[in-house]
Protein backbone atom coordinates (compact mmCIF):
# COMPACT_ATOMS: atom_id res chain seq x y z
CA UNK A 1 0.00 0.00 0.00
CA UNK A 2 1.23 3.50 -0.46
CA UNK A 3 0.16 7.16 0.92
CA UNK A 4 -0.94 9.32 -2.63
CA UNK A 5 -1.20 12.55 -0.72
CA UNK A 6 -1.67 14.42 2.33
CA UNK A 7 -3.48 17.25 3.23
CA UNK A 8 -3.02 18.70 6.40
CA UNK A 9 -4.33 21.81 8.26
CA UNK A 10 -3.52 24.30 11.21
CA UNK A 11 -1.23 21.05 12.11
CA UNK A 12 1.84 21.91 14.50
CA UNK A 13 3.79 24.30 12.25
CA UNK A 14 1.82 23.53 8.96
CA UNK A 15 -1.28 26.00 8.28
CA UNK A 16 -2.09 24.90 5.40
CA UNK A 17 -0.34 21.49 3.23
CA UNK A 18 -0.89 19.47 0.53
CA UNK A 19 1.47 17.44 -1.20
CA UNK A 20 1.08 14.37 -3.44
CA UNK A 21 4.36 11.58 -2.90
CA UNK A 22 6.32 9.05 -4.63
CA UNK A 23 5.24 5.19 -4.12
CA UNK A 24 8.42 4.66 -3.65
CA UNK A 25 11.49 7.33 -1.85
CA UNK A 26 10.22 10.37 -0.47
CA UNK A 27 13.18 12.37 1.00
CA UNK A 28 11.88 15.00 3.01
CA UNK A 29 15.29 17.44 3.48
CA UNK A 30 15.63 20.47 5.65
CA UNK A 31 17.61 21.78 8.90
CA UNK A 32 16.39 21.23 12.06
CA UNK A 33 13.42 22.87 14.02
CA UNK A 34 12.02 23.42 10.10
CA UNK A 35 9.34 21.10 10.46
CA UNK A 36 10.34 17.96 8.99
CA UNK A 37 9.39 15.60 11.73
CA UNK A 38 5.99 17.31 11.81
CA UNK A 39 5.53 15.72 8.76
CA UNK A 40 6.47 12.32 9.89
CA UNK A 41 4.55 12.33 12.54
CA UNK A 42 1.07 13.52 10.80
CA UNK A 43 2.11 10.75 8.62
CA UNK A 44 1.65 8.38 11.36
CA UNK A 45 -1.17 10.18 13.12
CA UNK A 46 -3.08 9.05 10.12
CA UNK A 47 -2.02 5.79 10.61
CA UNK A 48 -2.29 5.08 14.16
CA UNK A 49 -4.42 7.54 15.52
CA UNK A 50 -2.23 9.60 17.71
CA UNK A 51 1.55 10.82 18.20
CA UNK A 52 4.34 9.13 19.20
CA UNK A 53 6.14 12.15 20.21
CA UNK A 54 3.34 12.75 22.64
CA UNK A 55 0.25 11.87 24.56
CA UNK A 56 -1.18 14.73 24.67
CA UNK A 57 -3.28 15.65 21.25
CA UNK A 58 -3.57 19.56 21.83
CA UNK A 59 -0.51 19.76 21.11
CA UNK A 60 -0.89 18.42 17.49
CA UNK A 61 -3.32 21.84 17.14
CA UNK A 62 -1.47 24.63 15.90
CA UNK A 63 -0.82 27.74 17.83
CA UNK A 64 -3.93 30.15 18.38
CA UNK A 65 -6.10 27.70 16.17
CA UNK A 66 -9.17 25.53 17.53
CA UNK A 67 -8.51 22.22 15.26
CA UNK A 68 -6.03 20.16 13.62
CA UNK A 69 -7.13 18.04 10.64
CA UNK A 70 -4.92 15.74 8.41
CA UNK A 71 -6.44 14.04 5.49
CA UNK A 72 -4.74 11.40 3.44
CA UNK A 73 -5.44 9.04 0.19
CA UNK A 74 -3.70 5.59 0.79
CA UNK A 75 -3.48 3.37 -2.33
CA UNK A 76 -4.24 0.05 -1.86
CA UNK A 77 -3.71 -3.03 -4.21
CA UNK A 78 -7.20 -3.16 -5.31
CA UNK A 79 -9.01 0.01 -4.33
CA UNK A 80 -8.01 3.28 -2.57
CA UNK A 81 -9.26 4.22 1.34
CA UNK A 82 -9.26 8.04 2.20
CA UNK A 83 -8.68 9.22 5.69
CA UNK A 84 -8.89 11.28 8.18
CA UNK A 85 -8.32 12.53 11.27
CA UNK A 86 -9.52 15.64 13.42
CA UNK A 87 -8.07 16.80 16.89
CA UNK A 88 -10.28 19.71 18.23
CA UNK A 89 -10.81 20.36 22.15
CA UNK A 90 -13.26 18.73 21.93
CA UNK A 91 -11.35 15.08 21.25
CA UNK A 92 -10.88 13.10 17.85
CA UNK A 93 -12.43 12.07 15.33
CA UNK A 94 -10.96 9.40 12.68
CA UNK A 95 -12.86 9.22 9.40
CA UNK A 96 -12.78 6.21 7.39
CA UNK A 97 -13.99 6.43 3.92
CA UNK A 98 -15.16 9.77 4.91
CA UNK A 99 -18.01 7.87 7.85
CA UNK A 100 -16.59 8.78 11.63
CA UNK A 101 -15.38 5.48 13.47
CA UNK A 102 -16.38 5.16 16.79
CA UNK A 103 -13.74 3.01 17.94
CA UNK A 104 -10.19 3.34 16.95
CA UNK A 105 -9.66 -0.34 16.78
CA UNK A 106 -11.76 0.29 13.41
CA UNK A 107 -9.77 2.77 11.79
CA UNK A 108 -6.41 1.92 13.10
CA UNK A 109 -5.06 -0.77 10.07
CA UNK A 110 -6.38 0.89 7.55
CA UNK A 111 -2.48 2.24 7.01
CA UNK A 112 0.23 0.15 7.90
CA UNK A 113 2.89 1.70 9.03
CA UNK A 114 6.61 0.75 10.32
CA UNK A 115 8.52 3.72 12.28
CA UNK A 116 12.31 3.38 12.41
CA UNK A 117 12.83 6.53 14.26
CA UNK A 118 17.05 7.37 16.45
CA UNK A 119 14.97 6.31 19.26
CA UNK A 120 14.16 2.79 17.56
CA UNK A 121 17.92 1.93 17.94
CA UNK A 122 17.26 2.24 22.12
CA UNK A 123 14.78 -0.68 21.56
CA UNK A 124 17.26 -2.97 22.94
CA UNK A 125 18.48 -1.13 26.05
CA UNK A 126 15.73 1.26 26.64
CA UNK A 127 13.06 0.28 28.86
CA UNK A 128 10.80 -2.65 29.23
CA UNK A 129 7.60 -0.46 28.33
CA UNK A 130 9.38 0.77 24.98
CA UNK A 131 9.56 -2.61 23.97
CA UNK A 132 5.85 -3.47 25.07
CA UNK A 133 4.81 -0.62 22.78
CA UNK A 134 6.42 -2.13 20.06
CA UNK A 135 4.69 -5.52 20.50
CA UNK A 136 1.34 -3.72 21.06
CA UNK A 137 1.51 -1.56 18.14
CA UNK A 138 2.58 -4.27 15.70
CA UNK A 139 0.29 -6.67 17.17
CA UNK A 140 -2.68 -4.10 17.06
CA UNK A 141 -1.75 -2.88 13.36
CA UNK A 142 -2.64 -6.23 12.18
CA UNK A 143 -5.02 -7.59 14.45
CA UNK A 144 -7.49 -4.25 15.76
CA UNK A 145 -9.29 -6.79 18.45
CA UNK A 146 -5.34 -7.16 20.68
CA UNK A 147 -6.48 -3.12 21.13
CA UNK A 148 -9.90 -3.34 22.44
CA UNK A 149 -8.08 -5.94 24.73
CA UNK A 150 -5.94 -4.29 25.65
CA UNK A 151 -7.88 -1.04 26.38
CA UNK A 152 -9.65 -3.10 28.40
CA UNK A 153 -7.14 -3.93 30.57
CA UNK A 154 -5.63 -1.39 31.13
CA UNK A 155 -9.13 -0.32 32.77
CA UNK A 156 -9.53 -3.21 34.35
CA UNK A 157 -5.54 -2.46 35.77
CA UNK A 158 -6.33 0.82 37.16
CA UNK A 159 -9.52 0.05 38.92
CA UNK A 160 -8.07 -2.92 40.42
CA UNK A 161 -4.79 -0.94 41.59
CA UNK A 162 -7.00 1.53 43.53
CA UNK A 163 -8.53 -1.73 45.14
CA UNK A 164 -5.25 -2.85 46.11
CA UNK A 165 -3.99 0.25 47.56
CA UNK A 166 -7.16 0.69 49.62
CA UNK A 167 -7.26 -2.60 50.51
CA UNK A 168 -3.56 -1.50 51.70
CA UNK A 169 -4.60 1.21 53.41
CA UNK A 170 -7.30 -0.31 55.12
CA UNK A 171 -10.02 2.17 53.71
CA UNK A 172 -11.71 -1.10 52.19
CA UNK A 173 -11.93 -5.03 52.99
CA UNK A 174 -13.21 -6.55 50.66
CA UNK A 175 -11.78 -9.10 49.36
CA UNK A 176 -15.10 -10.37 46.59
CA UNK A 177 -14.50 -7.68 45.02
CA UNK A 178 -10.93 -7.90 44.24
CA UNK A 179 -11.70 -11.39 43.12
CA UNK A 180 -14.40 -9.99 40.94
CA UNK A 181 -11.59 -7.77 39.38
CA UNK A 182 -8.92 -10.36 39.42
CA UNK A 183 -11.20 -12.58 37.02
CA UNK A 184 -11.59 -9.63 34.60
CA UNK A 185 -8.06 -8.73 34.63
CA UNK A 186 -7.08 -12.55 34.25
CA UNK A 187 -9.79 -12.65 30.86
CA UNK A 188 -8.01 -10.04 29.09
CA UNK A 189 -4.64 -10.59 30.36
CA UNK A 190 -4.87 -14.38 28.75
CA UNK A 191 -5.75 -13.03 25.81
CA UNK A 192 -3.28 -10.61 25.48
CA UNK A 193 -0.01 -13.06 25.98
CA UNK A 194 -1.86 -15.56 23.84
CA UNK A 195 -1.88 -12.87 21.03
CA UNK A 196 1.67 -12.11 21.72
CA UNK A 197 3.24 -15.75 21.92
CA UNK A 198 1.56 -16.26 18.22
CA UNK A 199 3.18 -12.86 16.96
CA UNK A 200 6.66 -13.84 19.14
CA UNK A 201 6.21 -16.82 16.95
CA UNK A 202 6.03 -15.00 13.40
CA UNK A 203 8.37 -11.98 14.08
CA UNK A 204 11.20 -14.74 15.15
CA UNK A 205 10.92 -16.89 11.71
CA UNK A 206 11.56 -13.55 10.32
CA UNK A 207 14.38 -11.66 12.12
CA UNK A 208 16.05 -14.65 12.28
CA UNK A 209 17.07 -14.67 8.66
CA UNK A 210 17.16 -10.72 8.58
CA UNK A 211 19.82 -10.86 11.30
CA UNK A 212 22.19 -13.30 9.59
CA UNK A 213 21.83 -11.13 6.76
CA UNK A 214 22.97 -8.52 7.94
CA UNK A 215 25.69 -9.71 10.68
CA UNK A 216 27.00 -11.55 7.45
CA UNK A 217 25.85 -15.02 9.06
CA UNK A 218 27.99 -14.63 11.82
CA UNK A 219 25.28 -13.76 14.66
CA UNK A 220 22.55 -15.58 15.00
CA UNK A 221 19.15 -13.77 16.66
CA UNK A 222 16.91 -15.61 19.11
CA UNK A 223 14.24 -14.05 20.97
CA UNK A 224 12.60 -14.51 24.19
CA UNK A 225 9.28 -13.32 25.98
CA UNK A 226 9.89 -12.08 30.05
CA UNK A 227 6.81 -12.90 31.93
CA UNK A 228 5.94 -12.95 35.39
CA UNK A 229 4.37 -15.95 35.53
CA UNK A 230 5.54 -19.64 34.80
CA UNK A 231 4.37 -20.36 31.23
CA UNK A 232 5.22 -22.11 28.39
CA UNK A 233 4.78 -20.12 24.74
CA UNK A 234 2.85 -23.87 23.45
CA UNK A 235 0.26 -23.25 26.29
CA UNK A 236 -3.45 -22.15 25.07
CA UNK A 237 -5.43 -19.33 26.27
CA UNK A 238 -7.52 -21.99 28.90
CA UNK A 239 -4.00 -22.83 30.15
CA UNK A 240 -2.47 -19.33 30.61
CA UNK A 241 -5.85 -18.50 32.25
CA UNK A 242 -5.83 -21.17 34.72
CA UNK A 243 -2.19 -20.22 35.67
CA UNK A 244 -2.95 -16.62 36.34
CA UNK A 245 -5.71 -17.96 38.29
CA UNK A 246 -3.17 -19.57 40.59
CA UNK A 247 -0.46 -16.95 40.71
CA UNK A 248 -3.08 -14.81 41.81
CA UNK A 249 -4.56 -16.47 44.30
CA UNK A 250 -1.10 -17.64 45.96
CA UNK A 251 0.12 -14.13 45.71
CA UNK A 252 -2.90 -12.19 47.32
CA UNK A 253 -1.65 -11.15 50.88
CA UNK A 254 1.74 -9.86 48.37
CA UNK A 255 -0.34 -7.67 46.15
CA UNK A 256 -2.34 -6.13 49.31
CA UNK A 257 1.03 -5.26 51.11
CA UNK A 258 2.76 -3.76 48.49
CA UNK A 259 -0.63 -1.99 47.22
CA UNK A 260 -0.54 -2.93 43.60
CA UNK A 261 -1.04 -5.60 40.33
CA UNK A 262 2.10 -7.97 40.86
CA UNK A 263 1.25 -9.61 37.47
CA UNK A 264 0.34 -9.72 34.16
CA UNK A 265 1.31 -8.59 30.66
CA UNK A 266 1.77 -5.33 31.93
CA UNK A 267 5.24 -6.08 33.43
CA UNK A 268 6.48 -8.56 30.59
CA UNK A 269 9.39 -7.92 28.85
CA UNK A 270 11.12 -9.14 25.50
CA UNK A 271 14.58 -10.22 25.81
CA UNK A 272 17.12 -10.70 22.90
CA UNK A 273 19.60 -13.09 22.56
CA UNK A 274 22.71 -12.92 19.91
CA UNK A 275 24.90 -16.07 19.86
CA UNK A 276 22.66 -17.20 22.96
CA UNK A 277 24.13 -14.11 25.31
CA UNK A 278 21.67 -11.14 26.20
CA UNK A 279 22.09 -8.51 23.46
CA UNK A 280 20.46 -6.12 26.19
CA UNK A 281 23.48 -6.60 29.25
CA UNK A 282 26.38 -7.88 26.99
CA UNK A 283 25.78 -6.58 23.29
CA UNK A 284 27.90 -4.14 21.78
CA UNK A 285 26.21 -1.16 20.78
CA UNK A 286 26.33 -2.51 16.99
CA UNK A 287 25.47 -5.82 17.97
CA UNK A 288 21.99 -3.83 19.51
CA UNK A 289 21.65 -1.44 16.34
CA UNK A 290 21.74 -4.43 14.66
CA UNK A 291 19.23 -6.23 16.96
CA UNK A 292 16.87 -3.17 16.18
CA UNK A 293 17.46 -2.55 12.36
CA UNK A 294 16.38 -6.83 12.11
CA UNK A 295 13.44 -6.04 14.24
CA UNK A 296 12.36 -3.45 12.19
CA UNK A 297 13.25 -4.82 8.60
CA UNK A 298 11.16 -7.90 10.26
CA UNK A 299 8.14 -5.51 10.81
CA UNK A 300 7.72 -4.77 7.39
CA UNK A 301 7.91 -8.63 6.04
CA UNK A 302 5.65 -9.80 8.49
CA UNK A 303 2.67 -7.38 7.80
CA UNK A 304 3.80 -8.03 4.27
CA UNK A 305 2.91 -11.86 5.20
CA UNK A 306 -0.36 -11.11 7.73
CA UNK A 307 -2.16 -8.50 5.61
CA UNK A 308 -1.33 -9.11 2.10
CA UNK A 309 0.60 -5.59 1.39
CA UNK A 310 3.46 -3.79 2.03
CA UNK A 311 3.57 -1.53 5.13
CA UNK A 312 4.92 2.01 4.44
CA UNK A 313 7.77 2.30 6.25
CA UNK A 314 8.71 6.23 7.93
CA UNK A 315 12.67 6.85 8.66
CA UNK A 316 12.64 9.81 10.62
CA UNK A 317 16.35 11.22 10.82
CA UNK A 318 17.48 7.54 11.36
CA UNK A 319 19.96 6.67 8.04
CA UNK A 320 22.38 9.33 9.49
CA UNK A 321 22.43 7.13 12.47
CA UNK A 322 23.78 3.65 11.00
CA UNK A 323 26.96 3.27 9.55
CA UNK A 324 27.07 2.38 5.65
CA UNK A 325 27.08 -1.25 5.74
CA UNK A 326 23.73 -0.93 7.76
CA UNK A 327 22.24 2.06 5.83
CA UNK A 328 22.91 -0.31 2.35
CA UNK A 329 21.01 -3.75 4.12
CA UNK A 330 18.26 -1.33 4.65
CA UNK A 331 17.70 0.72 1.44
CA UNK A 332 18.37 -2.52 -0.66
CA UNK A 333 15.72 -4.75 1.30
CA UNK A 334 13.33 -1.87 0.53
CA UNK A 335 13.97 -1.21 -2.60
CA UNK A 336 11.23 -1.31 -4.88
CA UNK A 337 8.70 -2.53 -3.16
CA UNK A 338 7.49 -0.23 0.31
CA UNK A 339 7.10 3.46 0.20
CA UNK A 340 9.85 4.90 2.04
CA UNK A 341 9.71 8.60 3.76
CA UNK A 342 13.06 9.40 4.79
CA UNK A 343 13.97 12.47 6.72
CA UNK A 344 17.11 14.39 6.61
CA UNK A 345 19.08 17.10 6.83
CA UNK A 346 20.94 16.50 4.15
CA UNK A 347 20.54 14.42 0.89
CA UNK A 348 24.12 13.53 0.33
CA UNK A 349 24.13 11.85 3.95
CA UNK A 350 22.50 8.70 1.98
CA UNK A 351 24.71 6.72 -0.13
CA UNK A 352 22.61 4.48 -2.04
CA UNK A 353 21.16 4.22 -5.63
CA UNK A 354 17.61 4.20 -4.89
CA UNK A 355 18.13 8.22 -3.44
CA UNK A 356 18.39 8.90 -7.05
CA UNK A 357 14.97 8.41 -8.71
CA UNK A 358 13.88 9.71 -5.14
CA UNK A 359 11.12 12.83 -4.80
CA UNK A 360 12.71 15.40 -2.75
CA UNK A 361 10.48 17.66 -0.20
CA UNK A 362 12.87 20.53 0.91
CA UNK A 363 11.25 22.17 4.20
CA UNK A 364 11.41 25.71 5.63
CA UNK A 365 9.63 27.11 8.36
CA UNK A 366 6.64 25.09 7.38
CA UNK A 367 6.59 25.10 3.77
CA UNK A 368 7.52 22.73 1.56
CA UNK A 369 8.87 22.75 -2.38
CA UNK A 370 8.65 20.02 -4.24
CA UNK A 371 11.43 18.96 -6.80
CA UNK A 372 12.29 15.77 -8.78
CA UNK A 373 15.28 14.13 -9.36
CA UNK A 374 16.46 11.56 -12.12
CA UNK B 1 -22.49 41.45 29.40
CA UNK B 2 -24.00 41.90 26.35
CA UNK B 3 -27.55 40.56 28.11
CA UNK B 4 -29.76 42.16 30.19
CA UNK B 5 -29.89 40.33 33.39
CA UNK B 6 -32.73 38.45 33.23
CA UNK B 7 -31.59 36.97 29.55
CA UNK B 8 -28.13 35.94 30.76
CA UNK B 9 -29.31 34.11 33.70
CA UNK B 10 -31.61 32.20 31.48
CA UNK B 11 -28.73 31.44 29.36
CA UNK B 12 -26.13 30.52 32.38
CA UNK B 13 -28.80 27.75 33.67
CA UNK B 14 -29.45 25.90 30.29
CA UNK B 15 -25.77 26.02 30.02
CA UNK B 16 -25.85 23.42 33.40
CA UNK B 17 -27.59 21.37 30.95
CA UNK B 18 -26.14 17.69 29.54
CA UNK B 19 -25.42 18.33 25.90
CA UNK B 20 -26.06 22.05 25.91
CA UNK B 21 -22.95 24.40 25.03
CA UNK B 22 -22.98 28.22 25.14
CA UNK B 23 -25.10 29.12 21.42
CA UNK B 24 -27.76 26.65 22.12
CA UNK B 25 -28.14 27.72 25.13
CA UNK B 26 -28.93 31.00 24.15
CA UNK B 27 -30.74 30.18 21.30
CA UNK B 28 -33.13 28.14 23.75
CA UNK B 29 -33.35 31.37 25.96
CA UNK B 30 -34.66 33.55 23.09
CA UNK B 31 -37.15 31.04 22.54
CA UNK B 32 -38.50 30.84 25.58
CA UNK B 33 -38.90 35.25 25.40
CA UNK B 34 -41.17 34.52 22.37
CA UNK B 35 -43.34 31.48 24.47
CA UNK B 36 -46.94 32.13 25.67
CA UNK B 37 -46.43 33.19 29.09
CA UNK B 38 -49.03 30.41 30.37
CA UNK B 39 -46.53 27.20 28.31
CA UNK B 40 -43.79 29.25 30.30
CA UNK B 41 -45.13 29.34 33.48
CA UNK B 42 -46.01 25.31 33.27
CA UNK B 43 -42.35 24.81 32.19
CA UNK B 44 -41.19 26.04 35.40
CA UNK B 45 -43.93 24.26 37.07
CA UNK B 46 -42.72 20.79 35.86
CA UNK B 47 -39.10 21.65 36.45
CA UNK B 48 -39.43 22.48 40.06
CA UNK B 49 -42.30 19.44 40.75
CA UNK B 50 -40.05 17.26 39.00
CA UNK B 51 -37.50 17.88 41.24
CA UNK B 52 -39.68 17.98 44.15
CA UNK B 53 -42.49 15.64 44.66
CA UNK B 54 -39.83 12.54 42.87
CA UNK B 55 -38.05 10.06 45.11
CA UNK B 56 -36.53 6.95 44.85
CA UNK B 57 -38.49 3.91 45.78
CA UNK B 58 -37.80 2.69 49.29
CA UNK B 59 -38.03 -0.78 47.44
CA UNK B 60 -36.25 -1.08 44.17
CA UNK B 61 -34.68 2.74 44.28
CA UNK B 62 -36.45 3.67 40.80
CA UNK B 63 -37.70 7.11 40.48
CA UNK B 64 -41.33 7.99 41.90
CA UNK B 65 -43.83 9.92 42.90
CA UNK B 66 -45.20 7.71 45.49
CA UNK B 67 -43.12 5.22 48.22
CA UNK B 68 -43.82 2.14 47.03
CA UNK B 69 -43.45 2.74 43.11
CA UNK B 70 -46.31 2.04 40.94
CA UNK B 71 -44.23 -1.24 39.94
CA UNK B 72 -43.80 -2.40 42.93
CA UNK B 73 -47.54 -2.23 44.57
CA UNK B 74 -48.60 -3.65 41.42
CA UNK B 75 -49.74 -7.40 42.56
CA UNK B 76 -49.93 -8.39 39.03
CA UNK B 77 -46.79 -8.44 38.99
CA UNK B 78 -43.91 -11.85 39.33
CA UNK B 79 -42.48 -11.33 42.57
CA UNK B 80 -40.32 -14.43 42.34
CA UNK B 81 -37.72 -12.74 39.24
CA UNK B 82 -35.87 -8.96 39.95
CA UNK B 83 -33.93 -7.57 37.44
CA UNK B 84 -31.15 -5.51 38.18
CA UNK B 85 -30.46 -2.44 36.35
CA UNK B 86 -28.13 0.48 36.74
CA UNK B 87 -30.01 3.59 36.21
CA UNK B 88 -33.69 4.77 36.26
CA UNK B 89 -34.04 5.33 32.52
CA UNK B 90 -33.40 1.42 32.04
CA UNK B 91 -35.99 0.77 34.03
CA UNK B 92 -38.57 2.51 31.38
CA UNK B 93 -36.25 0.74 28.45
CA UNK B 94 -37.16 -2.76 29.62
CA UNK B 95 -40.77 -1.64 30.57
CA UNK B 96 -41.07 -0.23 27.18
CA UNK B 97 -40.81 -3.32 25.83
CA UNK B 98 -43.56 -5.12 27.66
CA UNK B 99 -42.31 -8.32 28.01
CA UNK B 100 -41.20 -8.20 31.29
CA UNK B 101 -43.48 -8.57 33.97
CA UNK B 102 -41.16 -8.92 37.18
CA UNK B 103 -39.93 -6.45 39.54
CA UNK B 104 -37.01 -4.13 39.21
CA UNK B 105 -33.88 -3.35 41.23
CA UNK B 106 -32.32 0.38 40.54
CA UNK B 107 -28.05 0.41 41.68
CA UNK B 108 -27.52 4.26 40.43
CA UNK B 109 -24.80 3.42 39.21
CA UNK B 110 -21.94 0.87 38.73
CA UNK B 111 -18.97 -0.52 41.35
CA UNK B 112 -15.79 1.76 40.18
CA UNK B 113 -12.35 2.09 42.70
CA UNK B 114 -10.74 4.48 40.76
CA UNK B 115 -14.59 6.83 41.22
CA UNK B 116 -14.42 6.15 44.70
CA UNK B 117 -17.85 3.51 44.08
CA UNK B 118 -17.76 0.47 46.30
CA UNK B 119 -20.84 -1.97 46.53
CA UNK B 120 -22.16 0.33 49.46
CA UNK B 121 -22.31 3.11 47.32
CA UNK B 122 -24.67 1.91 45.08
CA UNK B 123 -27.99 -0.23 45.52
CA UNK B 124 -26.71 -3.28 46.32
CA UNK B 125 -27.30 -3.63 50.21
CA UNK B 126 -30.65 -3.32 49.93
CA UNK B 127 -30.99 -5.68 46.73
CA UNK B 128 -29.01 -8.23 49.58
CA UNK B 129 -32.03 -7.24 52.08
CA UNK B 130 -34.82 -8.04 49.43
CA UNK B 131 -33.56 -11.39 48.66
CA UNK B 132 -33.60 -12.27 52.33
CA UNK B 133 -37.30 -11.18 52.74
CA UNK B 134 -38.93 -11.79 49.65
CA UNK B 135 -39.26 -15.12 48.17
CA UNK B 136 -37.18 -14.20 44.98
CA UNK B 137 -36.23 -17.37 42.14
CA UNK B 138 -34.51 -15.41 39.86
CA UNK B 139 -32.14 -12.61 39.64
CA UNK B 140 -31.42 -10.86 36.21
CA UNK B 141 -28.46 -9.47 35.63
CA UNK B 142 -29.30 -6.47 33.35
CA UNK B 143 -26.29 -3.79 34.23
CA UNK B 144 -24.00 -2.57 30.88
CA UNK B 145 -21.38 -4.41 29.33
CA UNK B 146 -18.93 -2.70 29.93
CA UNK B 147 -15.74 -2.90 32.94
CA UNK B 148 -17.71 -1.35 35.40
CA UNK B 149 -21.15 -2.62 34.59
CA UNK B 150 -19.88 -6.69 34.44
CA UNK B 151 -18.04 -5.92 37.23
CA UNK B 152 -20.98 -5.21 39.88
CA UNK B 153 -22.67 -8.10 37.70
CA UNK B 154 -19.81 -10.57 38.59
CA UNK B 155 -19.97 -8.69 42.11
CA UNK B 156 -23.55 -9.45 42.81
CA UNK B 157 -23.60 -13.05 41.46
CA UNK B 158 -20.79 -13.79 43.94
CA UNK B 159 -22.60 -12.60 46.99
CA UNK B 160 -26.12 -14.32 46.23
CA UNK B 161 -24.71 -17.62 44.17
CA UNK B 162 -24.60 -19.40 48.15
CA UNK B 163 -28.53 -18.53 48.52
CA UNK B 164 -29.19 -21.30 45.83
CA UNK B 165 -31.10 -18.07 43.42
CA UNK B 166 -30.97 -18.31 39.97
CA UNK B 167 -29.06 -16.13 38.48
CA UNK B 168 -28.66 -14.69 35.23
CA UNK B 169 -26.87 -12.73 32.75
CA UNK B 170 -28.48 -10.82 29.64
CA UNK B 171 -26.71 -11.75 26.89
CA UNK B 172 -24.61 -9.53 24.75
CA UNK B 173 -24.99 -9.85 20.80
CA UNK B 174 -25.75 -8.57 18.06
CA UNK B 175 -28.38 -5.92 17.31
CA UNK B 176 -31.51 -6.96 15.52
CA UNK B 177 -32.29 -5.61 11.90
CA UNK B 178 -28.87 -5.64 11.92
CA UNK B 179 -26.37 -6.67 9.30
CA UNK B 180 -23.71 -9.03 10.56
CA UNK B 181 -21.21 -7.29 8.25
CA UNK B 182 -21.38 -4.49 9.96
CA UNK B 183 -20.65 -5.66 13.37
CA UNK B 184 -17.32 -4.69 14.66
CA UNK B 185 -15.34 -7.59 15.72
CA UNK B 186 -15.43 -7.32 19.88
CA UNK B 187 -19.39 -7.77 19.31
CA UNK B 188 -19.50 -10.25 16.93
CA UNK B 189 -16.95 -12.32 19.02
CA UNK B 190 -19.17 -11.63 22.02
CA UNK B 191 -22.20 -13.30 20.10
CA UNK B 192 -20.32 -15.96 19.22
CA UNK B 193 -19.65 -16.99 22.40
CA UNK B 194 -22.89 -16.39 23.59
CA UNK B 195 -24.65 -19.00 20.31
CA UNK B 196 -27.05 -21.34 21.59
CA UNK B 197 -28.42 -24.54 19.56
CA UNK B 198 -31.79 -24.32 17.87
Amino acid sequence: MYIKNIKLQHYRNYHELALTFDDRINVIIGENAQGKTNLMEAIYVLGFSKSYRTSKDKELIQWEQSYAKIEGTVLKKHYQVPLEMQFSAKGKKAKLNHLEQRRLSDYIGALNLVMFAPEDLNLVKGSPQMRRRFIDMEIGQIKPVYIYHLGQYQKILKQRNHLLKELQRKKQHDLTLLSVLTEQLIEHASIIIEKRFSFLELLRQWAAPIHQGISQHKESLTINYDTTIDVLESYNKEKIKHIYETTFSQNQRKEIERGTTLFGPHRDDLLFYVNNRNVQTFGSQGQQRTTALSLKLAEIELIKAEVGEYPVLLLDDVLSELDQHRQSHLLNTIQGKVQTFISTTSVSDIKHETIEQAELFYVENGTITQQRRG
Amino acid sequence: MYYPEPISKLIDSFTKLPGIGPKTAVRLAFFVLNMKEDDVLDFAKALVSAKRELTHCNVCGHITDQDPCVICQDQSRDDSVICVVQDPKDVIAMEKMREFNGRYHVLHGAISPMDGIGPDDINVPALLNRLKDEQVEELILATNPNVEGEATAMYISRLVKPSGIKITRIAHGLPMGGDLEYADEVTLSKALEGRREL
